[in-house]
């Protein structure tokens, strides 16, 4: 019976796990794992017996994948990371994220510089995803300021949804043969066409499995003269987006994550486009439970004042409880916990490593 | 010919501590080869999967910095000591 709450949390210094029961009363917190080497991706894989796995890429020393089979109290790496051919030119610079695939051996991985793999064996073998990975467009991709990543793998059976930045949208519907540019309606503030058909620095992209042709994307606003393109909805599997960033005080922001049981609540953290930190320095989530036609600022237990933190794209997960909980992480080192749907916040770490991620599963 | 690499403190975990291994090498590059097969996870922390050598590190023959002599072709000569050299830095 599942009855443990684990959170993953990736830093600039390595992998911290935190674990509690499902009252969520108190998290003890192991680690850090692969230290000193940051952590942008990770994933509590819960198809069968719980595994995590967890990038630990070294920019000078390599890539490597960390995997542990019991709830992370030791890690070991996997036989290999994933790799570009020998032939190929490119060199992998960072494992941005890691999904579970189909079958319970099967995950995929999206690097930097943009370029998808998968593994069939549980992490210890890598093939390059060429669909993708050697798309005509990939060559007019540009890196944003994280770098050419591809960060986001959203997946509903042979449907395949990829965030890439700066590369916008892409979806395959024959299971990652093929991809096409899926960006109608996704805007671009820094290109001399509002809308191109690629080349947007995409943030993210989330949905919920219940609905899977309703898709939300966190994308690069902030941009004056083109109001409203950071915060997005579509209802057709992707293939056209709408705005909904009506009544949020910023459309620039990282992350955004849908409620686990109800695919119109979703949660985005608003900032402001110049400094990437909270507007006026008051921390706050803003919860939309109608698609995105309204917005709520949820700010209790949050700091009222002087918190210029910054939150990245993978730093804001929720679990799945009955009455679910939102985390996020910082990257001023805190962990935030959102009671009753993110109504109310505490403080469950306030002074890990910088956060670039993370992940929770209960177990 | 056997040649000894000299592995630095923070590339000695991928080598079950060693801090140093023997290799059978005519040439840097030969080095870098016996690496692969023999020490695959030290060899992927040396070069990326192009085979060049990552560039936080440099390769010394003795006292002498390899591209200021003839890069991964240079000889080797029985005695010669192959150093890892990887850069420093905080933060």
């Amino acid at each position: 019976m599942a009855d443990r709450v684990v959170l993953c949390i990736g830093t600039k210094k390595g992998l911290f796990v935190a674990e509690a029961s499902k009252s969520r009363g108190r998290f003890s917190l192991r680690g850090p794992f692969g230290s000193g080497v940051a952590v942008y991706s990770a994933l509590i894989d819960t198809r069968k017996s719980p595994r995590i796995f967890a990038s630990s890429c070294n920019a000078w020393f390599g890539m490597k994948v960390l995997t542990s089979s019991d709830l992370g109290k030791k890690f070991k790496e996997t036989k290999s990371a994933p790799a570009f051919p020998e032939t190929d030119g490119r060199v992998l610079a960072n494992i941005w994220s890691l999904e579970p695939g189909t079958d319970n051996q099967e995950i995929w991985a999206g690097v930097e510089p943009a370029s998808l793999f998968r593994s069939e064996d549980g992490g210890n073998s890598w093939e390059m995803i060429a669909g993708i990975s050697n798309h005509k467009h990939s060559k007019d991709w540009q890196p944003g300021a994280g770098g050419l990543c591809l960060h986001t793998i959203v997946r509903d059976g042979e449907r395949i949804h990829l965030g890439i930045s700066t590369g916008g949208h892409y979806l395959s519907e024959d299971g990652g043969q093929t991809f096409n540019a899926a960006n109608d309606g996704v805007g671009a503030g820094f290109d001399p066409n509002p809308y191109p058909e690629f080349g947007q620095c995409v943030h993210k992209i989330a949905r919920h499995p219940d609905a899977p042709g309703r898709l939300y994307m966190q994308n690069h606003g902030g941009w004056p003269e083109r109001p409203g393109i950071g915060v997005l909805r579509s209802d057709d599997y992707g293939h056209t987006w709408q705005s909904i960033a009506d009544g949020l005080p910023s459309d620039f922001g990282f992350p955004i994550v849908v409620h686990p049981h109800d695919p119109n609540t979703i949660y985005v953290v608003p900032l402001e486009p110049m400094t990437r930190t909270c507007p006026e320095g008051k921390p706050a989530v803003w919860r939309s439970t109608s698609g995105g036609k309204k917005w709520k600022k949820l700010s209790k237990g949050l700091p009222k004042h002087d918190g210029y933190f910054t939150v990245l794209r993978d730093a804001m997960t929720t679990d799945t409880l009955a009455d679910p909980a939102i985390y996020f992480g910082t990257t001023t080192g805190q962990v935030w916990m959102g009671h009753d749907s993110g109504d109310e916040w505490n403080c469950l770490f306030d002074s890990l490593p910088p956060i670039n991620c993370v992940k929770v599963a209960v177990v | 010919m056997s040649v000894s690499v000299q592995i630095p403190y923070a590339l000695r975990h991928e080598c079950a501590g060693k801090s140093e291994v023997e290799v059978n090498a005519g040439s840097v590059q030969d080095a870098l080869t016996d690496l692969k097969n023999h020490q695959p996870k030290l060899y992927r922390s040396v070069c990326d999967e192009t085979g060049a050598v990552r560039k936080h590190i440099n390769l010394y023959i003795n006292e002498t910095i390899i591209h200021r002599v003839d890069g991964l072709q240079k000889k080797l000569e029985p005695g010669d000591l192959l150093f890892i050299m990887t850069a420093v830095s905080g933060g």
